[in-house]
């Protein structure tokens, strides 16, 4: 009988961190990102590109995949790749795998890394639809025919249920964003530095209702990785080695499917479950958290289906500054997250919270940093989901 | 007919649900086995596993779960249509199918209104399905 308790706990960290510029347009290829975020990743982690014996990435086709980086990097043969398909909702999925493969020996150093020109190459918010190459998904047929095909508009259904149910406001959700802005702007790595107020957000123009601009996340050019080792061995690199404690990867709800008659239910919660006894440790020992945020809503049903909220209890939490990187008990977003950071599927959460937990992260430096939960999309949309709970050694 | 081009690409399983669209009929697998409906067409039955799965007309009936009004236009067509409302319907048959249309009524939306399917042709093949206040 599987055991989520049985994941190789702390067997793996997270020894080096690397990323490009994050901007509206990079002026170079996917593949000129994902090896510059590569070997910034590698020098960081005080290791050589010839240590490199594992890749592992996700995209929906609009990345560059390990066998073709793997020759640009000189390896002759690569022990571990995985090259997944779809977005954030999989991204932890490469941490949780690479963990395996460490683990189990079969490889001895995985990059994991995201690389893409989210704004000025394939967006997803102009042509979500099989733009030039992209493999459909098979319920896309489905979704088609309601004209109903962008993520923002799947989330913004789920988000509207969850206001008719537990009363939830745009209000609401603007706190979220107003909150994400002001952990953004002495973020140097952030593409959005400029202030957010309420009057900022509910002014912002309707892209679905009930989502407004300030809702939605940014699109971005740019790349992030991440070399993984076993932790006995990061012990003796640079940095203070960031315990890859547990992970969980599996599924969420997808909205095209019978079987789940109330959207509002946090589709986090299985996944939760899972990660939780794969780290053996619960909600209360999470020190701060780096939720996925392609949109505000995501956020408010992470807080919930991670255990930290009741179902329509986020609001109250959120006016009670909670999750203030400053004063909160459970600081959210740090480095301003998808929403004010910049958009590189999730693996830019990964990159802040290893920066917390060292101590790195200068004026956004939370008190309480040994312990972080980090996680993918929650589910909707592919129905796949992902997280990870990263504690310093 | 419409010369709408964002149009659902029908594969062997599906192809007859589209084309009863086609003809303005909404058709949901059941299952002769344990009497469950499965949507949207799949090879395996939600209820029991099995594969003896029959497709039949619904009432076609259902109220309306959520909704959401798209502004943004995700695909070159969709610049004439927005902004549109999407309403995700729970199929009177069975609670836990939830179908997504366009809303194409003008009386206002809100959560229990009582829709029907509008199918609306695309070709010989293919049907859209919208809902329609009753």
């Amino acid at each position: 009988m599987s055991d989520a308790s049985r994941f190789p706990r702390a067997e793996v960290a997270i020894a080096g961190i690397g990323c490009t510029e994050f901007s509206k347009d990079s002026g170079v290829g996917v593949f000129t990102l994902a090896a510059r975020a590569i070997k910034a990743a590698i020098l960081d982690a005080g290791l050589e590109v010839g240590d490199v014996d594992g890749l592992c990435t996700f995209g929906t086709n609009d990345s560059i995949p390990p066998n073709i980086l793997a020759q640009a990097l000189g390896i002759q043969s690569l022990s571990f790749y995985l090259d997944q398909f779809y977005g954030g909702s999989v991204s932890l999925s490469t941490i949780g795998q690479a963990t395996l493969a460490l683990s189990a020996g079969v490889a001895d150093c995985v990059v994991c890394y995201r690389a893409l020109n989210g704004r000025s190459g394939i967006r997803m918010s102009g042509s979500s639809v099989g733009a030039g190459g992209q493999r459909l998904p098979w319920d896309m047929q489905f979704k088609a025919s309601a004209a109903y095909i962008a993520p923002a508009q799947e989330i913004a259904m789920a988000a509207r249920a969850h206001m008719l149910k537990y009363g939830t406001t745009n209000e609401d959700f603007g706190r979220i964003a107003v909150l994400s802005r002001t952990h953004a702007l002495d973020n140097e790595r952030a593409m959005m530095r400029t202030p957010m107020t309420m009057d900022d957000y509910l002014a912002s123009r309707w892209i679905v209702e009930p989502f407004r601009k300030f809702d939605c996340c940014l699109e971005t050019d740019g790349a992030v990785a991440l070399v993984l080792v076993r932790s006995d061995r990061a012990k003796d690199l640079p940095h203070r080695p960031v315990l890859v404690q547990g992970a969980s990867w599996g599924g969420g709800t997808t909205i095209v499917n019978n079987g789940h008659d109330d959207i509002t239910e946090s589709p986090a919660k299985p996944i939760a479950d899972r990660l939780y006894k794969a780290a053996g440790l619960g909600p209360s020992d999470i020190e701060f958290a780096e939720l996925y945020d392609c949109f505000t809503y995501n956020v408010l049903s992470q807080v919930e289906g991670y255990g930290f909220a009741e179902s329509g209890g986020v609001p109250a939490m959120l006016a009670d500054g909670v999750f203030n990187r400053a004063t909160g008990s459970l600081p959210l977003n740090t480095h301003g997250g998808l929403l004010s950071e910049g958009y590189i599927h999730g693996l830019n959460h990964v990159y802040e919270a290893v920066q917390q937990i060292r101590g790195d992260a200068e004026h956004r430096q939370v008190e309480r940093h040994d312990v972080a939960l980090v996680t993918g999309q929650l589910g909707y949309v592919s129905g796949y989901s992902s997280a990870a709970v990263l504690v310093g050694a | 007919m419409t010369d709408r081009r964002l149009v659902p690409v029908p594969d062997r399983d599906t192809a007859p649900y589209w084309a009863a669209l086609a003809q303005g009929r909404l058709i949901v697998q059941h299952c002769r086995d344990c009497g469950v409906w499965t949507w949207p067409a799949r090879p395996i039955c939600s209820g029991c596993h099995g594969d003896n799965l029959a497709w039949e007309d619904t009432s076609g009936t259902g109220s309306v779960y959520s909704w959401v009004v798209t502004h943004q236009a995700y695909g070159p067509d969709l610049a004439r249509m927005v902004p549109y409302t999407v309403a995700l319907v729970r199929l009177d048959e069975q609670g836990d199918i939830l179908i997504p249309g366009r809303f194409v009524s003008d009386v206002e939306i809100n959560q229990g209104l009582k829709v029907r399917a509008a199918p609306e042709a695309v070709s010989d093949e293919v049907g859209i399905l919208n809902w329609e206040a009753i």
